[in-house]
C-alpha cells in the first residue's frame, strides 16, 4: 500500500510534469473520448513496463546494500541527497522544460512515422524509464524492500497510484493553458527537495536525524 | 433572472454578517458540536495513543500505552510506545520495570529510570525495541517514549 | 492610454456626512458593545478603562471609514494594532504559564500547545483519513483549542473568504506594518512568478504533512514562531529549524515588506492564505473594477500590497485570486472604479450598500475577534508601566 500512496501523493507532480507529453498527442489526433482512453491504456502499459524493469534494478540495489545500520544510512542518505539535488535542479534550472522525458521524444518521433502502433507504448516506456523526481523517491523506498517480489509489488502499486492522475488525461486538454500548474509543481519540487537534502545530509553526517 | 440573482446576492451578503455574529456567540456550542459529530481526536503521534494497561506498584503505577505505528492508511515501519510513571510525588529514586507490550507473556524490554538524575536505561529483549526517544518529567510524573521498528 | 476623469466622478463618492455616518455606525456601536462586553460592563476600574479605550478605538475607526469613504487607512490601523497587541498578550501568557517563549517537550507530550489557523491546511488530509488531528493541542477547552479555531475558520471563510488575511489574521498586521514604513519602495519589480510560491508551499506542506503525519509548516517554516513560541533548541535538527524560521521572519516579515512596500509573507509565502483563495469562492463579497469608470491610471496596480492587481486583471475587471480585500486599491483609485461587490449583483450601482454590507461583516469580525486580545495587550502594557512587569 505504501507504493500506492506514494504514487498517489506524488502523482499530481507526475501529472504536472508528464501530462503535457500525452495531452497534446491525444488532442492532436482529434479522436473520440473512447479512442483516447484506448490510447491512454497503451501509454500506461508502456509506463508499467518501464516501472517493472526499475523494480528489478531497485532490488539489485537492495541486495548490494550492507546490512549494518550505519552503512545503510550512509547509502540511503546519499540517495536522498542525489534525489534532492535532482528535485532542486528540476525546480530551478529546468524551468523551461515541460517534462523530464522530453529527451526521449526524438526517438518517439521516429517511431511515430515508421511504427505508429508502437508510438504510444514507447512514449509510456520513456516516461516510465525516466528519473523524474517522484520516481526517484520510489526507487529510494523500493531499495529498502527485502525481496524481488516485494520490490516488483511496490513498483506495481506505485504505478497504480500515479496512474490515477493520468486517467483523466483525455480531459486534461482543458488545463493545458493553465501554465501556473507547472510553475507551482516545480516550486513545490524545490521545497520538498530542500527537505530531503536536510534528511540526506544529516543521515550522511552520522545518522543523527530523528 | 437578474433580479433573482440580485436578491440572492444581497441575502447572502446579509447572511455573512449573521455568520460573523454566530461564529463568536456560538463558538463554544459549535466547537463542541464539531468535535462530537466528527469524533476527531489528537493523533496518537502526539497524544501517545490509548492506554492499554498499567502495573500497580505499592505507591505508584506504570501506565502503558498502545504501540503507535499509525500511518495515513495502514501502518508504518517505525513507531514508538509511551510509558508513564505517576504520581510524581510517590516515585522512588530508582524505578525498574519490565514491559510486555505484545501480550505474549514475555518481557519486551526492561526500563530503569533514575528519577533523581533524570536518566533512563533501556534493555531491549525484543528486536523491535530500538532506543529511548524521549524521557521527560511532566507535572504528573515521568513520560518515556521508546522507539520501535517492525521486524518483518 | 489614460482616459479623462468621467464627468460623473462626483456621483460615485462614498463619503458620508457626519450625521449620516453616525447613523450608519450606530448598529456597529451596539453590536460591538454587546459582543465585546458579553453583556457585562467591567466593574474593575482598570478593566473598564481598557474596555472603553478599545471600544472607542474601534467605533471611531468605523465612523471614520464611513465618513471619509476610505477603507484601508482605518482598517490597517486596527489590523496593525491587533497584531502588535496580540504578540504582547501572547508572549505575556507564555511567560506566565511557562516562564519563557520556548516550547518544552513536556507541553508537547501533554498536548498543551495553542493551535493557530496556519496549521489547518495540513490537518485536513490526515483528519479525513485517520480522524485525528496532527497537532499537540486540545480538541476543546483550554487556550486556543483546535475545534474553536476550526469554527472561527469556517465562520471567517463563509463571511470574509480571503478577506481573513486583511481583517482577521493576527499575524498579517506585522508585514502590513513594515510595508508602510517607507514612503517609496526601494525595489519596485517583483517577478509575478513568485505569486505562485504560496501555492507551492501549500502543496509541499500538505503532501509532506500527510506523508509524515506532522505539521511540517509549523515545524520547519512558520516565521511567526519568532514572535510567539518555538521549540527549545535541544538538537541539531531544532537548531536548523530555528535558523530557518527566524531567517524567514526577518526576510519576509521585516526586510522585504520594508523594501518593496508589499505584504511579502502574506502574498508570497503563506500557505493558509493560498487556501483561503479557494474558500473565497463560498463568500458573498469580492472586489470589482468597473471598466466604464476605469481611467487606466494603474495606481491600483502600483499600490496593491499583495500583487493582486495586474494590468490584465484590470482589463478583466477583477483582481487575482490572491486579493485580500484590504481596500488599498479603492482608496487610491481617483475615479472610484474599484469597489467592494456582492456576487450576483451588477458591478455598477448601489456601491454604498455593497461597501457597507462588506464593512459590517469584515469590521465586526475584526472588532469581535481582536477585542479581547487588544484589551489584554493594553492591560499588560499598563501593568508594565505601573509595576515594571507585564505578567
Amino acid at each position: 500500500m505504501k507504493g500506492f500512496f506514494l504514487g498517489l501523493s506524488s502523482g499530481a507532480v507526475c501529472a504536472a510534469y508528464c501530462a503535457p507529453v500525452l495531452v497534446p498527442y491525444l488532442l492532436g489526433e482529434g479522436r473520440s473520448v473512447l479512442q483516447n482512453f484506448l490510447a491512454l491504456l497503451q501509454f500506461l502499459l508502456g509506463r508499467l513496463l518501464g516501472y517493472l524493469s526499475f523494480a528489478v534494478f531497485a532490488w539489485g540495489i537492495h541486495t548490494s546494500l550492507p546490512q549494518d545500520i550505519a552503512h545503510r544510512n550512509l547509502l540511503i542518505g546519499a540517495a536522498y541527497v542525489f534525489l534532492s539535488g535532482l528535485l532542486i535542479f528540476y525546480s530551478f534550472f529546468k524551468a523551461g522544460r515541460a517534462c523530464p522525458s522530453a529527451g526521449g521524444q526524438e526517438i518517439d518521433h521516429r517511431l511515430r512515422n515508421s511504427r505508429p502502433s508502437l508510438f504510444l507504448l514507447s512514449m509510456g516506456l520513456a516516461t516510465g524509464l525516466n528519473f523524474c523526481p517522484p520516481f526517484l523517491l520510489a526507487v529510494a523506498t523500493a531499495a529498502e524492500q527485502a525481496s524481488l517480489l516485494q520490490s516488483v509489488l511496490f513498483f506495481l502499486t506505485f504505478f497504480l497510484g500515479t496512474s490515477v492522475f493520468l486517467i483523466p488525461a483525455p480531459f486534461l486538454g482543458l488545463l493545458r493553458g493553465f501554465s501556473p500548474l507547472h510553475v507551482i509543481g516545480k516550486m513545490a519540487a524545490g521545497l520538498i527537495g530542500a527537505y530531503y537534502l536536510f534528511i540526506g545530509a544529516t543521515m550522511l553526517a552520522g545518522g543523527f536525524y530523528r | 433572472m437578474k433580479r433573482a440573482l440580485k436578491i440572492a446576492g444581497y441575502t447572502w451578503a446579509v447572511a455573512c454578517i449573521v455568520v460573523v455574529l454566530a461564529t463568536f456567540v456560538g463558538n463554544n456550542y459549535f466547537s463542541a458540536k464539531l468535535a462530537s459529530s466528527t469524533g476527531i481526536t489528537i493523533s496518537p503521534w502526539f497524544s501517545g495513543g490509548e492506554i492499554v494497561g498499567s502495573i500497580d506498584h505499592a505507591t505508584y503505577k506504570t501506565v502503558i500505552h498502545r504501540p503507535v505505528f499509525d500511518g495515513l492508511i495502514g501502518e508504518r515501519k517505525e513507531g514508538f510506545i509511551q510509558i508513564e510513571w505517576q504520581p510524581v510525588t510517590a516515585l522512588p529514586l530508582v524505578i525498574e520495570d519490565g514491559i510486555d507490550f505484545t501480550g505474549d507473556g514475555k518481557e519486551d524490554f526492561a526500563f530503569r529510570l533514575d528519577t533523581a538524575a533524570g536518566r533512563g536505561t533501556l534493555t531491549p529483549r525484543n528486536p523491535s525495541v530500538i532506543a529511548i526517544q524521549t524521557l521527560v518529567k511532566v507535572n504528573q510524573g515521568w513520560v518515556a517514549r521508546i522507539q520501535l521498528r517492525k521486524v518483518s | 492610454m489614460m482616459k479623462e476623469h468621467p464627468p460623473h466622478a462626483k456621483t460615485i463618492e462614498v463619503r458620508q456626512s457626519p450625521g449620516k455616518s453616525f447613523l450608519f455606525a450606530l448598529p456597529m456601536m451596539l453590536l460591538t458593545l454587546m459582543m465585546m462586553s458579553g453583556g457585562k460592563i467591567p466593574a474593575d476600574p482598570q478593566r473598564l478603562f481598557v474596555f472603553t479605550v478599545t471600544y472607542l478605538f474601534f467605533n471611531l475607526l468605523f465612523f471614520l471609514m464611513i465618513h471619509t469613504g476610505k477603507t484601508d487607512r482605518y482598517r490597517a490601523t486596527a489590523f496593525i494594532t491587533y497584531a502588535i497587541l496580540f504578540i504582547v498578550s501572547f508572549i505575556s501568557h507564555m511567560f506566565e504559564a511557562r516562564g519563557s517563549m520556548s516550547l518544552s517537550q513536556e507541553k508537547i507530550l501533554l498536548c498543551e500547545v495553542p493551535f493557530c489557523h496556519l496549521v489547518i491546511p495540513m490537518t485536513l488530509i490526515p483528519a479525513a483519513f485517520t480522524k485525528t488531528i496532527i497537532f499537540p493541542g486540545t480538541i476543546t477547552g483550554g487556550y486556543a483549542s483546535i475545534a474553536s479555531m476550526f469554527t472561527i475558520w469556517i465562520g471567517a471563510s463563509l463571511s470574509l473568504g480571503r478577506g481573513w488575511c486583511s481583517w482577521g489574521c493576527f499575524f498579517g498586521g506585522l508585514d502590513d506594518a513594515f510595508s508602510r514604513i517607507l514612503k517609496k519602495p526601494v525595489f519596485r519589480n517583483i517577478n509575478p512568478r513568485w505569486t505562485y510560491l504560496p501555492w507551492a508551499v501549500l502543496l509541499a506542506v500538505v503532501l509532506s504533512a500527510a506523508a509524515f503525519l506532522s505539521p511540517t509548516y509549523c515545524t520547519w517554516l512558520c516565521p511567526f514562531k519568532t514572535v510567539t513560541e518555538f521549540e527549545a533548541v535541544t538538537s541539531f535538527k531544532i537548531l536548523v529549524q530555528t535558523i530557518l524560521f527566524a531567517s524567514l521572519f526577518i526576510a519576509l516579515v521585516i526586510v522585504l515588506p520594508l523594501l518593496t512596500k508589499r505584504r511579502t509573507q502574506c502574498s508570497l509565502f503563506c500557505p493558509f492564505g493560498a487556501m483561503q483563495g479557494l474558500t473565497n469562492r463560498i463568500n458573498a463579497f469580492d472586489v470589482r473594477i468597473d471598466p466604464d469608470r476605469c481611467i487606466n491610471c494603474k495606481r491600483c496596480v502600483t499600490a496593491c500590497p499583495t500583487l493582486s492587481v495586474t494590468e490584465e486583471s484590470v482589463r478583466a475587471g477583477c483582481p487575482l485570486i490572491s486579493c485580500m480585500k484590504c481596500g488599498t486599491c479603492m482608496d487610491v483609485c481617483p475615479s472610484g472604479a474599484v469597489a467592494f461587490h456582492v456576487r450576483g449583483t451588477p458591478v455598477a450601482g448601489n456601491r454604498n450598500i455593497k461597501r457597507m454590507l462588506f464593512l459590517y461583516a469584515a469590521f465586526l469580525f475584526l472588532a469581535i475577534f481582536s477585542g479581547g486580545t487588544i484589551q489584554d495587550g493594553l492591560s499588560r502594557i499598563i501593568r508594565l508601566i505601573t509595576t515594571g512587569s507585564m505578567i
